[in-house]
């Protein structure tokens, strides 16, 4: 197990290495002189050209992506922002803990609507709340986060006056943006648990179960569920993963300033070791929570747990 | 024993979730302090607070508060007394500045002329900001005593003075920046009459009142502002009008007469010192014929842009300068819409059949409805346009190489002087990235342009204003498109705001009542 988790970990230095180079080589192609974007169209020719050189721009591709990673593995420096001219590392750290809050709750909402939701939908397939949860998890699916985050808005900042509009300091403004985040996970989170427990509920050790006599919650719980835990878990980690990199809508409607907007606006003003930072901290975190999900498969199925080797 | 331990696991995952949750809250709702606050609210957070490291607007609207010029210009874009308690030119190159004794830096620091050179020498050798201080020369900034410093310039600038009015040009303490090397933008340290107090990045800047202000009947007036950037335009409408904010700055069209009608908001509007044009490439083909470019604007219903796509904010623009911007010339007659004299025009251009063309823009919703709106109305007068939307970079480079035929780019005169409005972007010194854009040359204009930056004659400067902004109106490389405005919102409590046309807006003046 060890040398497994180990093994893994030593995996993601090429993938990193591959992920800096193809993000690097996009932002190179792409049009548009990053000091000229900065300064904008109130600049003079030499401020553009002193830029330029200040920022190192007018080296050749493979001299600014070696300082790169040179920065990178000797000096574990990822550089200053372009912009702002902070260090990449503090404005991805100053980010992420809103982004890890925002991207935690959003699950959190996910898990306690959908794993039940799902739970109950399978045990009473074709029931009316079944049909009425799959409806909900369709709209959840289809629902714009962007749509649904006004219209929360304007129901319960505007009209009850209830929540605040924007914002991510307080737990009140953290509730309209979870919720937001959470919905469309919520829906695939139920889809795939009713599945998954559709497909448990109907093998012989639960029949087995039944006939022995065993209460329908305890069948339920503690052997339909554990078993049909595992694509769950994956969705969950994905999930999870998936929003650790920056719910963008869901930042950009409510004001919360995570890492999504942080790279969005790094992109469109070509910030180059932004982006560079900020997609490697970001692979790096989806490695790990996808590494994190697989050691948890072991724990849950122990004939996983043998093949990691 | 397995389902104990999933169970385990997920029971976990659920409890560090929560502590996340209620770990998170306390800290911001021990936050409110004895005193209310003053919550203004801007679509995104400052990007630095070292004067020298950006220019952008949101972060000069909190240096404003922080830093102190040697000159102030105030809502009427007049000159006043800043830093410096008085000055004299001593020659057509220099200008002499005599300081206020005793005014304190936040970090308790005296000033002195010494403070002024280094500012204006770090600010000469920035990228950023050397645009506004370029006409300075590094050789002539000369500290003669503590209290008095002559600035000259490598030729006669008359601007000079409002230049120095610029947020750029906020004075800094030399001991400050040296000790705080590359990362004083984090830590600000300037005489202006609040402090920063705390900065979470991306999202409040709060700020503290500086007790120790010179201008002591001018002191600040509310012990905290909090800066807030809430990037979508309808929440700080809605945060405005649910009390979370205090002010509100850049209300959009669609939100205007909500605050305005409001019981318990306000509007407060004023010109500001923006423009937006359309312009042509008046060295390429059709665009090299005046009666082309003439025609086109004739062609345009400039009222009928404003109120769909402004929704009736601002104002159709006249010239190239808008109202605020002294020596505007406000007697220029709008091009007004003609179709009939397009059509003559394009007639005697020999192009009745019209032609093709490409219209350039970049991602920004108001200028694609202009493009398409323009796209529209060009085919009355037999024009075939095509919109583009670029990247913004490539936006830039491509119109400063000349590639394009038609663009729309937006320029703020942000000194209110009309040098700084008119020289980049009519001169031919400046064709491309210099400013003009359009590549339009004309000779008159060049002279009166030279004339009106080395001449300190207020009337010289005037009168040759007035007739470069005649010239540029009958010659169109722009289509005149739209005069900006300040659209603020506050709740009715908060007294004693006023819109600076710059944007800058002083806050210390601001007080609840």
């Amino acid at each position: 197990m060890h040398k497994y988790i180990l093994r893994r970990l030593l995996m993601l230095i090429p993938v990193m290495l591959g992920v800096s180079f193809i993000v690097f080589t996009m932002m190179y192609i792409t049009p548009g002189d990053p000091a000229r974007m900065m300064l904008g169209e109130t600049a003079a020719p030499e401020a553009v050209e002193q830029l330029r050189s200040e920022l190192g721009l007018n080296d050749g591709f493979f001299t600014q992506y070696g300082r790169f990673i040179y920065n990178l593995v000797v000096h574990q420096d990822l550089g200053r922002s372009y912009k702002t001219n902070v260090p990449v590392m503090t404005e991805i750290l100053g980010r992420f803990p809103t982004t890890l809050k925002l991207a935690s709750l959003g699950v959190l909402v996910a898990v306690i609507i959908g794993i039940p939701t799902g739970i109950i939908s399978a045990t009473k397939q074709y029931s009316a709340f079944d049909n009425v949860s799959m409806v909900g998890a369709l709209l959840g699916v289809s629902m714009p986060n962007f749509w649904q985050g006004i219209m929360l808005i304007l129901l319960f900042a505007v009209y009850l006056g209830w929540l605040p509009a924007s914002g991510f300091s307080t737990p009140k403004e953290m509730i309209l943006p979870a919720i937001t985040l959470g919905t469309s996970s919520a829906a695939i989170i139920t889809r795939m648990t009713r599945s998954s427990m559709l497909e448990v509920i109907r093998q012989d050790y639960i029949r087995t179960a039944r006939a022995k006599g065993q209460v329908e919650s305890v069948i339920t719980n503690r052997h339909a569920l554990k078993n049909a835990l595992i694509p769950i878990v994956t969705v969950v980690g994905l999930q999870f993963g998936y929003l650790l990199g920056g719910a963008v809508l869901t930042e950009s409607i409510f004001s919360v300033p995570g890492l999504g907007r942080l790279m969005v606006d790094a992109i469109s003003s070509k910030n180059y070791p932004v982006v560079q930072g900020g997609v490697l901290f970001i692979a790096l975190t989806f490695s790990v929570v996808n590494l994190f999900v697989d050691i948890l498969y072991a724990f849950l199925d122990p004939r996983i747990k043998s093949q990691y080797k | 024993m397995l389902k104990k331990k999933s169970f385990i696991i997920l029971t976990s995952f659920l409890m560090i979730f929560t502590l996340m949750v209620t770990g998170c809250g306390g800290e911001s709702q021990d936050a409110a302090t004895e005193s209310q606050p003053l919550i203004v609210a801007q679509r995104s957070d400052a990007v630095v607070l070292d004067p020298h490291a950006n220019n952008d607007q949101a972060s000069s609207r909190v240096m404003r508060q922080i830093y102190s010029n040697l000159i102030n210009q105030n809502e009427s874009m007049e000159l006043e007394p800043g830093l410096a308690e008085s000055w004299e030119a001593i020659d057509e190159l220099t200008f002499e500045f005599n300081l206020r004794q005793g005014v304190k830096f936040h970090n308790g620091e005296e000033l002195t002329a010494n403070d002024v050179a280094f500012t204006l020498n770090r600010a000469l050798g920035s990228s950023h900001v050397s645009h506004i201080v370029g006409a300075i020369n590094p050789d002539g900034i000369v500290v003669v005593d503590p209290y008095t410093i002559r600035i000259a310039t490598h030729e006669p600038f008359a601007p000079l003075l409002a230049h120095l009015a610029h947020t750029a040009t906020g004075i800094l303490n030399e001991k400050a920046v040296t000790e705080a090397g590359e990362d004083y933008s984090q830590s600000p340290v300037g005489t202006g009459p609040y402090k920063l107090s705390n900065w979470l990045v991306g999202e409040t800047v709060e700020l503290v009142i500086f007790e120790d202000y010179y201008d002591e009947a001018n002191k600040a007036k509310i012990e905290k502002v909090v800066f807030k950037a809430i990037a979508e335009d309808g929440n700080r409408a809605i945060e405005l009008e649910t009390g979370g904010i205090d002010i509100a700055y850049d209300i959009i069209g669609t939100d205007v007469d909500r605050v305005a009608n409001h019981s318990d908001l306000a509007m407060v509007r004023d010109m500001n010192l923006s423009t937006t044009y359309v312009g042509f490439n008046a060295e390429k083909e059709p665009f090299n014929d005046v009666r082309v470019r003439q025609a086109i604007n004739y062609a345009v219903d400039m009222d009928l842009i404003v109120d769909v796509v402004y929704l009736g904010t601002g104002e159709p623009s006249r010239g190239p300068l808008g109202g605020n911007v002294w020596a505007s010339n406000q007697n220029l007659k709008p091009y007004g819409y003609d179709v009939e004299k397009a059509k003559e025009l394009m007639k005697e251009a020999g192009l009745e059949n019209g032609f093709k063309t490409k219209i350039w823009t970049n991602q920004n919703q108001q200028r694609i409805d202009i493009a398409e709106i323009l796209q529209n109305q060009l085919k009355d007068i037999n024009i075939e346009a095509e919109v583009s939307i670029m990247d913004w970079g490539a936006y830039l480079d491509a119109t400063a190489a000349g590639e394009h035929d038609m663009f729309i780019l937006g320029w703020v005169t942000v000194t209110g002087d009309p040098d700084y409005g008119l020289y980049p972007l009519f001169h031919s010194k400046t064709h491309g990235d210099g400013g003009n854009r359009t590549f339009y040359t004309n000779e008159r204009v060049n002279e009166l342009l030279d004339l009106a930056r080395v001449n300190v004659d207020p009337a010289i400067r005037e009168a040759a204003y007035i007739e470069v902004q005649e010239i540029v109106r009958d010659e169109a490389p722009w289509i005149f498109t739209w005069t900006g405005e300040e659209l603020t919102g506050i709740r009715d409590n908060v007294k004693g705001f006023k819109n600076h046309p710059a944007g800058h807006h002083k806050l210390w003046s601001v007080y609840f009542e």
